[in-house]
């Protein structure tokens, strides 16, 4: 098991998230204390850089669905920067893909654009 | 020999000697029996006192008048003292003719008690008649004393051993009732496991079935669900999903959809409406509280032909895996559900529907991603996936529903450690050679 | 377990006689009959044993909860009669064995013929007008004396014992007799003998009875003989120009006689 680390930073679009290691039954919890601790305000949006996840299963997309839940009670929105492949075919699999907006890496609104168009 | 200083002069060493031998026979005879540091005392054979020493009477407290040919010896002991002098000391005193060293207690005038060591010997006459006895008593509280304290030490080291043992003890019934508990909790574990998944399933005229269950953990709950039940006419609902998570709450999550897709077949038996029902039930039952629960899962309607038409299936899918249908022709093929939805995220999910026809020999097979996310190699993106399934599936094309469900079983158990999920199958199919009353076939 | 084993039981004395059971008392074995033994022997039956706890008996065998009442010495009592099939025997018991013996006549009648009790006390605690002799004070001080003095008895008397070559009869059961009881067993039996009230089964008593007491004794005095004698109405009292406690040690052969007289009467 690799363990889950979150680091957070706060851009002029909202906060971001940062992720990297595993997404699994025992670590998801702590993805969602940090969702429920951000001061989310209405018209930010809460990025979570996924690029360096190495595993994401149910619980994990379930810690996503209960972030842009409580992104939309906030009235603020939520994407998922830098999927890869992997998680981006469950994802789709399971119609997620047209529930979170997805950026590529880089779309991270509070980077300059254009840097890295991988 | 030379005598050289520093050695003293013999005549002077004996000269000093002698003053005090002289010093000691002054000493009378009568002082010392009534002084010496030891306690003595004669009687006659019955225990009447005859003669006690001072030293003896000092440390009781008592008077000579009062003692001699008043008391008997035993009237100076203790009760404990008594009793042993009655059983002991004196069979053994007229048996042998002395004693030594035996502790007794000796009663002291105000209540307290004289811890001591008695040696007695009988006098006899010059006939070899037992006269008197003569008897010596040492005090011996210091020597009580150490006793104690080495009988007090014995008995907090039988204490500390009997704690022990006990605590012990008590930690074996513990681990036993632990065993029982989780014996307790694995037959209800059991019991519930059976409540979300049919023993066996039903005989279907006119068509042939089969399933198979992986649980990952024999010990955990499956978050993996199938069911086959008739609905109106001749036709029969069938369903197989994936709930999110694991354990009891996935548990309760399996049994809500379970029953909530068999409420729904009954009352509209459409594939996406009763698919659309169970999302609504879980986005009101979880997500809309703030604890997002879902399953993937398809639901299918099948009416078998029975040799009077086709074998029809209309299927709908929440975010579920295709089925594959192996063709009688020896194809295999998925049977794509596009736009379908996790069940229960999203309040009017969406979901994909798609239908086909079962000509005599095929076999639609449904599925959980344990089977597709098995890992077949060291990384873990090494999956079996999707193309590779297929490709089984043609190789073994055309084949009825329990010749699948064998070589997919064949296939899970080759997987090894590399199947980390749970994983259902459920496969149906039109016979071959058809006939009205064709036996369902299970596994 | 084979009671024989168990209990120690040795028989000795003339197969053809009449039968004596000899039942030793508290802290001792039945090693206490040796002097009177040669005498009785002549003309009956002995059957000698150990209770079990006591002297040569099997330690294996004794729990608390058994020995903790007079009624499990008696069944000892019973279970040697049983194993040895007597009938209307003759029991002699010595001190607190005389009430066992009056429980065991009461338990298997058939087996019991007259009761000979050696300095016998039913309740050794004063109790209004009954004198026992002892305060219940003086009986705890003696329950916790015999507590704490075990270990000097026993470092005590172990020398003394070994440490007499001139008498070579004094071998080493006698050692064992007298030193190396359990302190656990006896303080039970101890418990056991000071603390129990068996007045009331003195009336049970129907058979021929012979109660022996000394002169001066310091354990039963002479007030608790002359109450067993009259609360037992088949009974004769004979009173011993003897000292102490163990009339069968300290006067043998005026016990001998005692009780051979007191046999005479009821053949």
């Amino acid at each position: 098991m690799n363990p889950l680390r979150i680091t957070h930073r706060e851009t002029p679009a909202g906060p971001l998230l940062r992720l990297s290691g595993d997404l699994d039954f025992d670590q998801a919890p702590e993805l969602r204390r940090q969702v429920d601790q951000l001061d989310l305000r209405p018209g930010q949006c809460l990025v979570v850089d996924v690029s360096g996840l190495e595993f994401c299963d149910s619980s994990g997309i379930t810690a996503f669905l209960t972030a842009r839940q409580r992104a939309l009670e906030a009235r603020a929105d939520v994407a998922l920067s830098a999927v890869p492949a992997n998680l981006l075919r469950v994802l789709t699999l399971v119609g997620l893909d047209r529930v979170f907006t997805l950026l590529p890496a880089g779309g991270d609104p509070a980077r300059p654009t254009g840097q890295d168009t991988r | 020999m030379c005598r050289t200083g520093g050695v003293p002069d013999p005549a002077g060493d004996e000269a000093s000697t002698h003053a005090a031998f002289t010093a000691l026979l002054e000493d009378s005879a009568e002082d010392l029996y009534e002084s010496a540091p030891c306690g003595f005392l004669s009687t006659m054979m019955d225990g009447t006192i005859a003669k006690i020493n001072h030293t003896l009477l000092d440390w009781l407290g008592l008077d000579r008048r009062a003692v001699i040919g008043r008391m008997r010896f035993t009237d100076l002991l203790t009760v404990g003292g008594r009793l042993y002098h009655e059983t002991h000391f004196a069979p053994l005193l007229r048996m042998q003719g002395e004693l030594r060293g035996i502790a007794l207690e000796m009663k002291r005038r105000g209540g307290g008690r004289l811890p001591v060591l008695v040696s007695a010997v009988i006098k006899h006459g010059v006939g070899g008649e037992p006269l008197l006895i003569r008897i010596t008593v040492l005090d011996a509280s210091d020597r009580r004393a150490y006793e104690e304290e080495l009988l007090r030490r014995r008995q907090e080291a039988e204490r500390s051993r009997a704690e022990a043992e006990r605590a012990r003890a008590e930690a074996d019934e513990a681990r036993r009732q632990a065993e029982a508990d989780r014996a307790r909790l694995a037959d209800a574990l059991a019991v519930l496991q059976r409540s979300l998944v049919p023993d066996s399933l039903p005989a279907v005229p006119g068509l042939e079935t089969a399933v198979y269950y992986h649980a990952a953990s024999p010990d955990q709950l499956g978050g993996d669900f199938y069911d086959l039940f008739p609905v109106a006419g001749d036709r029969w609902a069938f369903f197989l999903g994936d709930v999110c998570g694991k354990g009891p709450e996935a548990a309760s999550l399996t049994s809500l959809t379970r029953y909530t897709l068999r409420a729904a077949a009954h009352h509209d038996p459409d594939p996406a409406a009763a698919l659309a029902t169970l999302n609504a039930v879980l986005h009101e039952r979880y997500t809309a509280g703030g604890n997002p629960r879902y399953c993937t899962c398809v639901f299918g309607i099948v009416e078998p032909g029975r040799g009077q038409g086709p074998t029809t299936v209309r299927l709908a899918s929440g975010g579920h895996p295709p089925a594959l249908v192996l063709r009688a022709d020896g194809r295999a093929e998925f049977l794509p559900t596009p736009g379908g939805m996790l069940v229960g995220v999203l309040p009017g999910a969406p979901i994909g529907t798609a239908q086909t026809v079962l000509a005599d020999g095929d076999t639609i097979v449904l599925y959980t991603d344990g089977l597709t996310e098995a890992r077949t190699g060291p990384g873990r993106d090494d999956l079996f996936g999707e193309d590779a399934l297929r490709a089984f599936a043609a190789e073994h094309a055309p084949a009825a529903p329990h010749e699948v469900i064998t070589a997919l079983t064949g296939l899970l158990k080759r997987f090894g450690d590399g199947l980390g999920d749970d994983t259902a199958l459920l496969a149906l199919g039109a016979p071959a050679t058809p006939s009205p009353a064709h036996p369902a076939r299970t596994s | 377990m084979d009671v024989r084993h168990r209990n120690n039981v040795k028989v000795t004395g003339r197969d053809d006689g009449p039968v004596l059971v000899l039942a030793h008392g508290f802290g001792c074995d039945q090693n206490m009959w040796r002097l009177v033994v040669p005498a009785l022997a002549e003309r009956y039956r002995l059957v000698l044993f150990d209770y079990v706890g006591s002297g040569g008996s099997a330690l294996s065998a004794w729990s608390e909860e058994r020995y903790s009442s007079l009624h499990g010495y008696a069944r000892d009592v019973v279970e040697v009669c049983e194993e040895l099939d007597l009938r209307r025997a003759v029991f002699v018991g010595h001190s607190v064995s005389a009430m066992v013996g009056v429980l065991a006549a009461q338990a298997a009648p058939e087996r019991i013929g007259a009761l000979v009790m050696v300095t016998p006390s039913p309740c050794y605690i004063d109790d209004e007008e009954y004198r026992g002799g002892f305060s219940t004070e003086d009986i705890e001080e003696l329950l916790a004396s015999l507590e704490a003095n075990y270990l000097g008895w026993s470092s005590a008397m172990a020398p003394v014992i070994m440490g007499n070559p001139e008498r070579p009869e004094l071998g080493q059961e006698l050692t064992n007799s007298f030193c190396a009881t359990d302190p656990d067993i006896a303080r039970v039996f101890a418990r056991t003998t000071f603390l129990t009230d068996s007045r009331d089964d003195l009336k049970s008593v129907s058979v021929p009875t012979l109660v022996l007491e000394c002169e001066q004794d310091a354990i039963a005095p002479r007030e608790v003989g002359a109450y067993v004698h009259a609360a037992i109405g088949s009974s004769r009292l004979v009173t011993l120009a003897a000292t102490g406690h163990c009339p069968q040690l300290s006067a043998p052969e005026a016990t001998t006689e005692a009780i051979l007289g007191f046999l005479d009467t009821i053949r």
